[in-house]
């Protein structure tokens, strides 16, 4: 009833290939418009990277911004999961008022999302001060 | 005799490190930290950051609904009506409400009764009020809401395999008080799991 060192190794490889198979199970598969309809407003920015890993790992795709209530900015980050695996960073925005002024606000504050691997999702957030004309979105792991 | 006291020497030097490393143990160590930051305790309760990302989320969609840009005058005027606590927690709602309060009031849209209501009561205003018809002899005027804010925090526990979930909601409603009707509605939920470590008590 010994066991055979080939079917150890066969029992080994079998698990091993196991285990990275259930790791990219977290991957997401999407389907969307081939000719979306909506036309976001798309910004253009400035990134300044200071963390390699965590730009290697999650991107920002893009930044458009709209205004809610009359005259409140809302801004709409698409974050995409450069990984196989669940990643979870940390984001938050500052408002900026038309003299350069930063204006703290009630829902300036860190928050967390988990992406799931390959998965490309959507950040957003509106200014509750009129005075904001500007932002700045932080990311860190 | 040298012996001895090379021996005591080399005693106090050994003991003195670990001396200092067990003092140092031992010190308070205090360090101030963003609320709402990445160094905020996580815990399996609605801590800081909790408390500020289900405000915001609140907050960003009644902004966009525009619920509040269609009342017949501008700023929309909310009473706050009543905020139930469905959770295991014995926590002061006014830790949402509060964030609520003061983003809706920087928008310049809203103006929050604080006369009626069951949220926050200006009693100082109040008495005042009754104060100023007493010496002028006229009705201090009020002025009635437009809209009232209800909201209700619910709390699910589900265990599996030794992890615990607690998922909480947090359901907001605001009301226009002419018709009775919602006219916007949110659920927004957190959930936070936790796991028993297998030794310790």
């Amino acid at each position: 009833m010994k066991t055979s060192p080939r079917l150890l190794v066969g029992s080994l490889l079998v698990a091993g290939a196991l285990v990275a198979l259930s790791g990219c199970a977290t991957n997401v598969n999407s389907v969307e418009r081939a000719q979306p309809v909506a036309t976001p407003n798309y910004i253009s920015d400035k990134r300044v990277v200071t963390d390699n890993t965590l730009a290697r790992t999650v991107r920002v795709n893009s930044v458009n911004q709209d205004t809610v209530s009359g005259n409140l900015l809302k801004v709409q980050a698409t974050l995409e999961n450069l990984k196989n695996n669940p990643r979870t960073v940390r984001y938050k925005f500052e408002w900026v008022s038309d003299t350069g002024m930063s204006i703290g606000s009630p829902n300036e504050s860190w928050k967390t999302i988990t992406i799931l691997g390959r998965e490309t999702t959507t950040i957003s957030t509106v200014a509750v001060n009129p005075r904001a004309v500007d932002f700045v979105l932080k990311l860190s792991e | 005799m040298t012996t001895l006291r090379f021996k005591t020497a080399l005693l106090a030097g050994v003991l003195a490190p670990v001396a200092f490393v067990f003092s140092g143990c031992q010190s308070a160590q205090v360090r101030n930290v963003d609320a709402s930051g990445p160094q905020a305790l996580n815990t399996a309760g609605i801590n800081s950051q909790d408390w500020s990302n289900a405000a915001d989320q609140l907050i960003n969609s009644l902004l966009t609904s525009g619920a509040l840009d269609r009342a017949p005058s501008q700023p929309a005027v909310l009473a706050i009506d009543r905020v139930l606590n469905n959770t295991q927690l014995n926590v002061d709602t006014d830790l949402l409400i509060k964030k609520i309060r003061v983003a809706l009031t920087q928008t310049g849209k809203v103006a929050i009764t604080n006369t009626m209501g069951l949220g926050e009561r200006a009693v100082v205003a109040s008495e005042a009020a009754e104060l100023d018809e007493m010496t002028t002899g006229k009705k201090a005027k009020v002025i009635a809401p437009h809209f009232t804010l209800y909201a209700k925090l619910i709390q699910q526990v589900d265990r599996l395999n030794g992890v615990t979930q607690n998922t909480y909601t947090f359901q907001m409603s605001l009301i226009n008080v002419k018709t009775g009707l919602t006219v916007w509605e949110e659920d927004r939920e957190i959930a936070k799991q936790s796991k028993k470590s297998a030794v310790g008590w």
